[in-house]
């Protein structure tokens, strides 16, 4: 006698829990991450016990160690970030602009450019720092 | 005679397509997001110097004046009073001399123009720590 074996079908694997997981991952990265742009050099920005919040929004102005500087992400002299800040502050009078300088960047870089946009009329200049202990 | 209809399967809608944009989605934000923990420090706020010393002087404790402690911040990154070397503490003691004398302490900072972003951020730290109500700091010309 011949018996005949029954044909085994694989059982079909759910993918419902990988959606669930890839979901999950996808509000997070969207809630935990920050969407800047980010300047074509490397920028650290200083250590700070007692900063404040940062709210989103607003102009980033780069400085890098050597004094380069970058205007949302996009690389440009001083007087090309003065004109288009001052572009950008006709469109919005409450520009906030923010400055990122590198931890080892000189001041003679930095609280000059500070000044100058704070003289386009800018009415909130802020520096980036890290959190970190004391 | 009965004619009896098969019964029809819903047809099942493949969710390979949806995982394949979700994947897309998280990978997009995994690599164009920066997740820095950043905070900030005002350097220019929309309140001018007078309005906010005249706020600060109507909320603070009665005072018998403003005592203004001159601190130069060297190319080192040094705290300097008075040609004496500055800590952290040091400063704090300076603004709690001042505030037990009943004085307003107003910090200034000098930077030295060759020091670092670093170093003018863990002055204002020290100060912050120290009690100072206000504290400025003294610009530079732009390097020629």
């Amino acid at each position: 006698m011949r018996l005949a074996r029954r044909d085994r079908r694989a059982a079909p694997e759910t993918i419902v829990a990988l959606i669930d997981v890839v979901f999950f991952l996808l509000v997070f990265f969207l809630l935990v991450g920050r969407m800047d742009a980010t300047a074509p050099f490397e920028v650290t920005p200083p250590v700070a016990v007692r900063g404040a919040d940062m709210p989103g929004g607003g102009a980033t102005v780069s400085v890098g160690a050597g004094g380069a500087l970058a205007l949302d992400g996009t690389a440009a002299v001083r007087a090309d970030v003065l004109t288009r800040l001052a572009g950008r502050l006709a469109e919005d009078p409450a520009l906030r602009v923010r400055i990122n300088a590198h931890a080892g960047a000189a001041l003679n870089g930095v609280l000059p450019l500070a000044q100058a946009i704070e003289d386009l009329g800018v009415p909130d200049v802020v520096l980036v720092v890290t959190p970190g202990g004391p | 005679m009965q004619i009896t209809r098969k019964s029809r399967q819903a047809a099942t809608v493949s969710l390979v397509a949806m995982v394949d944009v979700l994947m897309i989605m998280l990978v997009f934000f995994m690599v164009t997001s920066t997740y820095l923990d950043l905070d900030m420090i005002p350097l220019a706020e929309a309140a001018d110097d007078t309005a906010a010393g005249a706020a600060g002087a109507a909320s603070a404790p009665a005072t018998r004046g403003a005592a203004v402690i001159m601190v130069r911040i060297g190319a080192d990154g040094a705290m300097v009073h008075r040609g004496q070397p500055l800590s952290s503490d040091g400063l704090a003691d300076l603004v709690a001399r001042q505030v037990a004398d009943g004085l307003s302490p107003d910090l200034v900072l000098l930077p030295s123009a060759w020091a670092d972003v670093q170093a003018l951020v863990s002055a204002l730290d020290a100060a912050a720590a120290a009690g100072a109500l206000r504290t400025r700091v003294i610009r530079l010309e732009p390097q020629p």
